[in-house]
């Protein structure tokens, strides 16, 4: 092995301009693991991240079929009126608040708040900022302190009671918890469990 | 007896009544008296925001807006039957700052005609040119006159 | 002399401040207009339905929504209108990974603010087609609001809460909503 002789070396010296990109990209990866290590700790990675956010628009079918199992009841009655007054009950015994109501079409929605990732201090007066309402449709300011800190602990709940047969009505329960749809099948037994009891009527799964 | 120097306190004294008052009134602007009174230029834009038409079924004039307004890339937010109201809203794209919002309102006059009328917003400012509101009674009208078949 | 100075600073500094608010805008005369594009959207976003049970198509339509994961807001059944949406988060790899690059090259000055929420929604509105109401179209308008994180650029914050918002024209997207109403109603969607 040739060792090449000091002065030599002393001859060649690197670029400045290199040794400060490397620097500089250096405290930026160092920066951007920081940030990814707080990343980890806050908001954002508790949320879903995928390649294109408009695959969310409509949903893909692997666990639908589970889900809908797990979603829907068959009630053996013909009195719409009387599952939907049934509906509105469990949800009001869920602290719900009930914004839809359709009798004709059988629809019944509504919507409350979990206390979950409440902030630390004792009192955050932004989160009284944020205006449920005021994302009707988008908001008429151009910039508006981000719902997502207040979304995150809101859940709806959307109840459909349509025909299935002659003498069958056909009941899906469908709810969206933070920021994603609800697929655990316990928190839907438990729901068709007290409507089953404001009923009177036992609920079957749908085959 | 100690004569205390009060022309400190005096102007600290001021300063917390200041504060004090400021916190009980705030810094909001009073309401004027003619808040809520119609002008002249008001009076004079509801003749261009209304229109009658040649429409006996209030539901068929509702349904027509409502189509019309899907037509030109409005997204409903709310319809109210009974009442005759509908409301919507556009955003330029993909340019968020513009956004227009119309209120039209359909209702059924003595003489068997329905009169409608269109309130439009431009970025929380009325919209007040006739030629707009001309526009979007044209574009009902053709909107109505075809699904009469 | 220093007051001049002063004044002129003032004037320019509102200048500025004008040009990033921008200016006010005059609204466009065009919006209550029919664009080129209207019927191609009309055409992507309705499907004619031969039948005269307006209800049934609505509820299959409000049953169709609940089947995608929405959530219904509105329902007017008397004019046909269901309105319903569904928030889910709006992070991508892409911008993350933009984002880590800008930081990088900036030599951490610049944090951008990326995609964090999003609300997607959908208005449908069933309406006859003709007299004795023996046909009926649905339309149905899919759109997304999107709103951002907070950054910062060089020690001043950019806050949170910057939001942008997207008609959404994917003629796919409305096929597959149109092929499940299809099947939820035992019919056939035909375009119009």
């Amino acid at each position: 092995m040739t060792t090449m002789p000091k002065r030599a070396r002393a001859e060649t010296p690197r670029p400045i301009i290199l040794t400060r990109a490397i620097r500089g990209l250096a405290m930026g990866s160092v920066m951007g693991l920081c940030l990814f290590a707080q990343g980890c700790l806050s908001y954002e990675w508790a949320h879903q991240i995928q390649w294109d956010s408009r695959d969310q628009i409509l949903t893909s079918e692997e666990s639908q079929v589970k889900l809908r199992a797990a979603q829907t009841r068959l009630f053996d009655t013909t009195d719409r009126t009387e599952v939907l007054r049934a509906a509105i009950l469990s949800l009001q015994d869920l602290d719900f608040q009930v914004e839809v109501l359709d009798e004709e079409l059988g629809i019944v929605s509504g919507k409350k708040f979990v206390e979950i990732e409440r902030p630390k201090l004792t009192y955050d007066p932004t989160y009284h900022l944020y205006d449920d309402a005021g994302l009707l449709l988008f908001t008429r300011q151009y910039r508006r302190w981000g719902p997502f800190w207040h979304r995150s602990d809101l859940v709806r709940m959307t109840v459909t009671v349509r025909k299935r047969n002659e003498a069958q009505l056909i009941v899906r329960a469908s709810a969206q918890f933070y920021l994603r749809p609800l697929e655990e099948p316990v928190p839907y037994q438990m729901f068709f469990r007290t409507l089953e009891q404001a009923l009177f009527l036992q609920g079957q799964l749908v085959e | 007896m100690k004569r205390r120097s009060l022309s400190g306190t005096g102007s600290l004294g001021a300063w917390l009544a200041l504060a004090a008052s400021l916190q009980v009134y705030g810094c909001a602007p009073t309401p004027s008296q003619d808040l809520f009174a119609l002008t002249e230029a008001q009076m004079k834009l509801r003749s261009f925001q209304t229109r009658t038409f040649d429409v006996k079924d209030r539901q068929l004039a509702l349904r027509g807006v409502i189509a019309v307004l899907q037509d030109l890339g409005f997204i409903i937010e709310r319809a109210n039957e009974p009442l005759g109201l509908v409301t919507a809203a556009r955003f330029s794209e993909p340019n968020y700052l513009e956004i227009v919002g119309v209120t039209v309102t359909v209702r059924p006059q003595a003489d068997g005609r329905m009169m409608i009328r269109a309130n439009a917003i431009h970025n929380n400012k009325p919209i007040e040119d006739p030629k707009i509101y001309q526009n979007f009674f044209a574009s009902l009208e053709r909107s109505l006159f075809i699904t009469k078949e | 002399m220093r007051g001049s100075r002063g004044w002129a600073r003032v004037v320019l500094g509102l200048a500025l401040l004008g040009l990033s608010s921008g200016c006010v805008t005059v609204p466009p005369e065009e919006i209550f207009q029919l664009s080129p594009e209207s019927p191609k959207n009309r055409a992507i976003q309705t499907r004619m339905f031969q039948t005269s049970n307006e209800k049934e198509l609505l509820s299959a339509s409000a049953a169709t929504l609940q089947d995608l994961g929405f959530e219904i807001e509105e329902s007017v059944w008397d004019v046909g209108f269901l309105r319903a949406a569904k928030e889910r988060s709006a992070r991508e790899w892409g911008q993350h990974i933009g984002r880590f690059f800008v930081l990088a090259a900036t030599f951490g000055y610049v944090l951008m603010p990326i995609d964090l929420h999003q609300k997607i929604a959908a208005t449908l509105v069933a309406r006859p087609l003709n007299q004795e109401r023996s046909r009926h179209e649905v339309r149905i308008m899919f759109y997304r609001v999107v709103w951002k994180g907070e950054g910062y650029v060089e020690r001043s914050g950019i806050p949170p809460g910057e939001q942008k918002s997207e008609m959404i024209r994917d003629p796919v997207l409305y096929q597959q909503f149109f092929a499940k109403l299809s099947k939820a109603v035992f019919l056939e969607a035909h375009k119009i």
